[in-house]
């Protein structure tokens, strides 16, 4: 198994690595780190993976580190790899490169599960192409089938959600995201030169495979991660690297990706959760001195308004359903005044009815001339939300359509290929 | 040992049921059953050690009836010395009988409970700047050396400066406050700026405040005139907190135990109510939460360590102005130092003003009592420490007392936040 | 995919590190800083001492019990110019430091700061000067810094194998209390430091088992475990100090071990007397450096063990058992210490309340100071055995800096390291976070 988050000692040596836990050893219980060169050396020649073994693993670059954590499953004789999502991290060359060990792997008659949602890549690879959706097999095909194909049963055929919006009118841009590289714990520029605008009264929905940027552009919109190039206005204003007071106060709506992460503090309860990032405006506090009965009228009034049932408004938040808790943190955002509202998965793991409820709040927002800009893995939510459907891919945007697009023309742009529509 | 405490405490099936009713909820219950675990292993201490046992041990050989016997003498010795810390730190019934009935002798009847309370004044103020600190994700080991450092900043100020009560003596208390304060904001800045580890930087900065308090005993203006000792100059009449009953009674209990209970009030208040103390817990529930919502997670460090400092500096302060009105080199270093000790009362309080108090109360009446238990039995004062300690190891590891009760698992009821070192 | 909660999980984790800068510009900031103390040496200690002002050295031991080196006859030195030179040498060490930017920069500081202590000791000596000292016996300052150094050296061992494997071991003075009375009361009766060393052994080990016990399997927090096992220790030490030793003497004699002289090797002057002519403990250490850097840094197990440390999942994913590594390693750790606190008693003969005196943090200080590295261990006990014995030694001359100021150095020094004022260390990575299996 060669995890997507490398399973390696970065502090350790290549050599010292690949033989944890199956030490070769020398009298004394010493490491015969001569014997962990040469096994390594015969298994990089064998497989074409050349790493220097003495080198520290936190020295090298990912691709190499990737071929540490390969050349580690090797030396356990592993007969089947599997490789989760491996080119997420990687250069086009250290792709190619990837790709050249793989074959020879499967020439050496060693079997390989290789995930991932590149079309190209697998076609490129595989023998057999399974593909899985909402954890369900779908089909297996050969390489043979076209992208299209493939995409088509990625994305399946089946739209269950429907959301009535009105036209409305398109107002002036509210968020404004220029040319914006940002970079993820690891150093590696993860959204790499967006651009994109949302007006007034739309909804703009980021479709894309997870990981492809996404969260990182979320959050640097937030400023909770830092731009390392571009900007960001919300109405005009500059935000870039601004606070994440300072954006909230602009009037950016935050609905983050992870709720019981970033957007709730599970022992505090519903009404302190109603407040969280408003606990010093009036008339939840003045002077320093929270006023706890105003927070509670607040709590009371949303509860109802939002429908979020719970035994009431002191429960814990840790103690509401999961969807009842997505309803917490879209009250609190949609009861301040907001300019935009950024709402990253805003559905994950919700039920149906909490779905449809969340759903025509965002709407409703957008109808009375509020600018939405939603993230989401999900293509049904962002076929069936976006008045304009941003693709990224690879930390870029390769397209930006219109909702009737085909489904398969937008998996396509999520799998990395190019329409020529957009780039 | 572990076998034979659950098996008198399982054994009937209704007294299993009892416990697992009180266990799936209360955190009181588990702290009293760390107490009395922890009175338990006190009372085993005493008789393995009680000179009875002991010349036993010498003469085993000859009869090995002995030391069975000489068990049973010093059971009594238990009982006796658990008595005497009863009667020592609350209230001798003979005595309060006495002076009922002649309405004579109350001063000495009321010395106990008079020296308990003396006792615990600066220990609730320093453990509730702790167990702030460790509400808000933060630990302060270093409240010792802040505590000495508000002490040195308190006897500078009530020594050297001269004008009426009314002004002098509030002015010494914030000298220590701004002390203490200060003391805290070192580590508070280090790790805001520098990302230095709490833990480190605080333990350090006891020694280092240690030393400071000898230089300032022996090398500066603080010293007493024509002294060679580390003795520090007396406070003003004007600058020290009075016992309450006058000089003449004889009971040291002074107006520090209002300055306390003021701070006991204000802790609540500050938690409850105000904006900052919302942050503080924001903080330290759910530090992603508190970035996303826009509290400064550098700011919050900083003023957690001005807050939780500046109680401490107060706590020495107190110390000093309520009893001896100086200091001098071994200040607040007996018994294990107060600020180690601050850090189990707020555990054993689980972090809450109310829950500190009681918590103090209790370690204070351990310690007066234990020293009448010294002077009647002979028994060490040192039994209370030893009980202290083994109460928080057992309410640190609410795992382990439940294992030894064979609790139902389930109240989820206390975590600290734990952190490595490099974080 | 789990990326992007991961991704979340390492942003939460280096929510509160911020602001890292460059290890280059730390380097730098080492050379510089010595260099200042090198100048500052130089004023102070050079020319702050008249020009025929000298300070005389003797080299004889005070006691030569065990036989004595080839006699070495007093010498007599200007007070000035050797403490300019010294200066100067420490500049030239900071430049050195600076110019190079070498790996081992806090061991050069570390270097400068012996230096420092041992020219304000020529300062404080000097005549005509303020005190009517004859003569420094420079021997007598190394055994007394070594003795020192030794108890660090145990102290910080131990914390290098707790810390090691990821489990913060503050609990070291808790560890060398009880290894001390545990040692007093056995070499009491039996009148043998090898029994003593060994319960010694076994007591700190018991300990370092309880703090295994709850912060690996009861998953306690392991600063808080390790403040209350020091505690405990504490008061259990002074409880048994007055209930069994005061009325039972003969229970806490006092003995000394004798010391082992090598051969030939403890005849040189001042290195004989200082590393050839101790008793087994000081011998022990040594060894115990050497089997602990082989151990962890040659050996099969010292692999395992830092993997646990750094990347207790990695290691769990190749079939390691961190648990079981984390007891192993703690266990050996406490051992270590109670055998530290049994050197105590070897050193200073009766035990008694407060006997290690906050040695086991000065220990903790070492350990961080030295990089998390038996070696780095070393060096720093030794820097801190020096200045917290001539911090002692220097209270009865008249000094420059009050000797209280001067005690706060391992731990200034200490907290500047740990905040990268002066150089940055790493603790391994998992170091005292619990470890849950998925």
């Amino acid at each position: 198994m060669v995890h997507q988050h490398f399973m390696l000692v970065p502090v350790f040596t290549v050599a010292e690595n690949v033989v944890l836990g199956f030490e070769p050893t020398k009298s004394f219980n010493r490491l015969d780190y001569k014997t962990a060169d040469a096994q390594i050396h015969e298994l990089s020649e064998k497989f074409g993976l050349q790493v220097d073994p003495r080198a520290v693993v936190e020295n090298l670059p990912i691709g190499l580190q990737q071929r540490v954590e390969i050349l580690k499953a090797l030396s356990h004789d592993a007969e089947l790899l599997i490789l989760d999502e491996p080119t997420a991290v990687l250069t086009p060359q250290e792709i190619d490169a990837l790709m050249e060990i793989m074959r020879s792997l499967a020439r050496d008659g060693k079997s390989i599960l290789f995930i991932t949602h590149k079309l190209k890549e697998v076609r490129a690879v595989a023998d057999v192409i399974t593909i899985i959706r909402q954890g369900r097999v779908i089909d297996s095909v050969p390489p043979s089938e076209t992208e299209n194909q493939l995409a088509a049963l990625m994305v399946g055929r089946e739209v269950n959600l429907t959301v009535n919006k009105e036209s409305t009118e398109l107002g002036e841009p509210v968020l404004e995201i220029r040319d914006v590289v940002v970079r993820d714990d690891r150093g590696l520029a993860v959204v790499n030169g967006v651009t994109l605008d949302v007006h007034a009264g739309e909804i703009v929905a980021l479709a894309g495979v997870q990981g492809n940027g996404q969260t990182e552009l979320a959050e640097a919109i937030s400023g909770l991660r830092p731009i390392e190039s571009g900007t960001i206005t919300l109405r005009g204003r500059d935000i870039t690297n601004h606070s994440p007071r300072a954006i909230l106060d602009a009037g950016l709506g935050h609905v983050p990706e992870d709720r019981q992460r970033d957007g709730l503090v599970l022992s505090m309860s519903v009404a302190d959760n109603l407040v969280l990032n408003t606990p010093r405006r009036a008339p939840f506090a003045s002077r320093g001195t929270r006023n706890l009965k105003a927070v509670s009228v607040n709590a009371t009034d949303l509860v109802q308004r939002f429908d979020i049932r719970t035994t009431g408004i002191d429960a814990t938040a840790g103690s509401l359903s999961g969807g009842n808790q997505q309803k917490v943190i879209v009250a609190r955002e949609l009861s301040r005044p907001l300019t935009c509202l950024l709402a990253s998965q805003p559905t994950r793991g919700l039920d149906v009815g909490s779905i449809e409820y969340v759903h025509r709040q965002i709407v409703n927002e957008r109808n009375q001339g509020m600018g939405v800009f939603i993230i989401s893995s999900e293509l049904d939510e962002v076929v069936a939300l976006g008045d304009r459907i941003a693709v990224m891919h690879a930390g870029k945007i390769t397209g930006i359509v219109d909702p009737s697009t085909s489904r398969e023309d937008i998996g396509l742009l999520m799998a990395g290929s190019t329409m020529g529509a957009h780039d | 040992m572990t076998d034979t405490l659950t098996d008198t405490a399982t054994k009937p099936s209704s007294a299993r049921r009892f416990w697992s009713h009180y266990s799936s909820t209360s955190p009181i219950t588990l702290t009293i059953l760390a107490l009395i675990l922890g009175f338990v292993i006190g009372a085993i201490i005493i008789m393995v050690t009680s000179p009875a046992v002991l010349d036993s041990w010498r003469h085993t050989s000859h009869h090995l009836g002995d030391i069975g016997s000489s068990l049973k003498v010093s059971f009594d010795s238990v009982a006796a010395a658990y008595r005497a810390m009863i009667t020592g730190s609350i209230l001798d019934p003979t005595l309060f009988v006495h002076s009922i009935s002649t309405g004579h002798g109350w001063d000495t009847t009321l010395t106990p409970i008079s020296e308990t309370l003396t006792y615990a004044t600066p220990l609730v103020i320093a453990s509730i700047g702790v167990g702030i600190a460790f509400q808000t994700g933060i630990f302060n080991i270093g409240a010792n050396g802040q505590a000495i450092i508000g002490g040195i900043a308190g006897t500078a100020v009530g020594s050297m400066i001269h004008c009426p009560t009314i002004i002098h003596l509030p002015l010494t208390l914030l000298a220590g406050i701004a002390g203490g304060a200060v003391c805290g904001l070192v580590p508070g800045l280090l790790k805001a700026y520098t990302g230095a580890h709490e833990v480190i930087v605080t333990l350090m900065f006891n020694y280092v405040c240690n030393a400071f308090l000898l230089y300032a005993l022996t090398e500066t203006a603080l010293q007493a005139p024509n002294q060679a000792n580390d003795l520090s100059r007396n406070v003003d009449s004007t600058a020290i907190l009075a016992p309450i009953f006058g000089t003449k009674s004889g009971l040291r209990v002074s107006y520090g135990i209002f300055v306390a209970a003021a701070v006991v009030v204000l802790a609540i208040w500050f938690l409850k109510r105000s904006s900052l103390g919302f942050d503080f817990r924001i903080t330290g529930a759910n530090p992603n939460a508190a970035r996303a919502s826009g509290i400064n997670p550098k700011f919050v460090v900083i003023a957690v360590f001005l807050v939780s400092g500046g109680l401490a500096g107060l706590a020495g302060g107190v110390q000093m102005m309520s009893t001896t009105h100086y200091i001098d080199g071994g200040f607040l270093i007996g018994n294990a130092g107060i600020g180690f000790t601050a850090i189990t009362i707020a555990l054993l309080g689980r972090l809450q003003p109310m829950g500190i108090m009681w918590g103090s109360l209790l370690f204070a009446a351990l310690n007066v009592g234990g020293r009448a238990m010294q002077a009647a039995t002979g028994i060490p004062l040192d039994l209370a420490t030893i009980i202290q300690s083994i109460v928080v190891l057992f309410v640190a590891s609410p795992v382990l007392i439940k294992e030894i009760y064979r609790l139902r698992s389930g109240a989820e009821s206390f975590q600290m936040a734990t952190k490595g070192w490099s974080s | 995919m789990e990326f992007v909660s991961t991704t979340l999980a390492a942003l939460a984790e280096a929510d509160l590190v911020l602001e890292v800068r460059a290890p280059v510009g730390r380097r730098r900031a080492i050379g510089a800083l010595t260099v200042l103390l090198g100048l500052f040496i130089v004023v102070a200690f050079g020319f702050g001492s008249i020009s025929g002002a000298h300070s005389q050295f003797t080299f004889t031991p005070v006691n030569t019990s065990s036989g004595a080196p080839w006699s070495l006859g007093a010498l007599t030195v200007l007070t000035r110019w050797w403490n300019v030179a010294l200066g100067l040498i420490t500049v030239a060490i900071g430049a050195e430091t600076w110019w190079r930017r070498p790996a081992g920069a806090l061991a050069r500081f570390g270097v400068g700061g012996i230096i420092f202590f041992f020219t304000l000791l020529l300062w404080a000596g000097r005549q005509p000067g303020p005190d009517q000292t004859s003569s420094i016996n420079l021997t007598s300052v190394l055994i007394g810094s070594s003795a020192i150094a030794m108890v660090l050296i145990y102290g910080s061992l131990s914390g290098v194998l707790c810390e090691r494997s990821g489990v913060v071991n503050i609990a070291i003075e808790g560890q060398f209390i009880g290894g001390a009375l545990a040692g007093a009361m056995v070499d009491s009766v039996t009148n043998s430091f090898w029994l003593a060393a060994l319960v010694g052994i076994l007591i700190g080990g018991l300990i370092g088992w309880l703090l295994a016990l709850l912060a690996v399997r009861y998953i306690a927090d392991q600063i808080i475990i390790g403040v209350v096992i020091v505690t405990l220790l504490g008061a259990m030490s002074s409880y048994l100090n007055i209930q069994v030793l005061a009325p039972y003497p003969n229970l806490n004699v006092g003995n000394n071990p004798s010391n082992v002289a090598i051969p030939l090797l403890y005849k040189i002057p001042i290195l004989g007397p200082v590393l050839f002519n101790q008793n087994m403990f000081f011998y022990a250490a040594i060894v115990l450096v050497a089997l602990v850097s082989f151990g962890l840094f040659r050996t099969r197990w010292g692999l395992r063990v830092r993997s646990v440390g750094e990347h207790p999942k990695a290691a769990e994913s190749v079939g390691i058992n961190v648990a079981r590594v984390r007891y192993t390693t703690v266990i050996l750790g406490g051992a270590v210490a109670g055998l530290g606190g049994v050197a105590f008693i070897a050193v200073q003969g009766q035990f008694q309340p407060g006997i290690t005196s906050g040695f086991g943090y000065i220990a903790l200080a070492a350990m961080i100071f030295g990089k998390w590295k038996p070696s780095g261990a070393v060096v720093a006990s030794i820097l801190f055995g020096v200045s917290a014995y001539l911090v002692d030694a220097l209270q009865s001359y008249s000094t420059p800096i009050p000797t209280e100021l001067l005690q706060m150095f391992p731990y200034l020094i200490t907290i500047a390291v740990v905040a990268g004022l002066i150089g940055r260390v790493r603790a391994p990575a998992s170091d005292g976070v619990p470890y849950k299996r998925d």
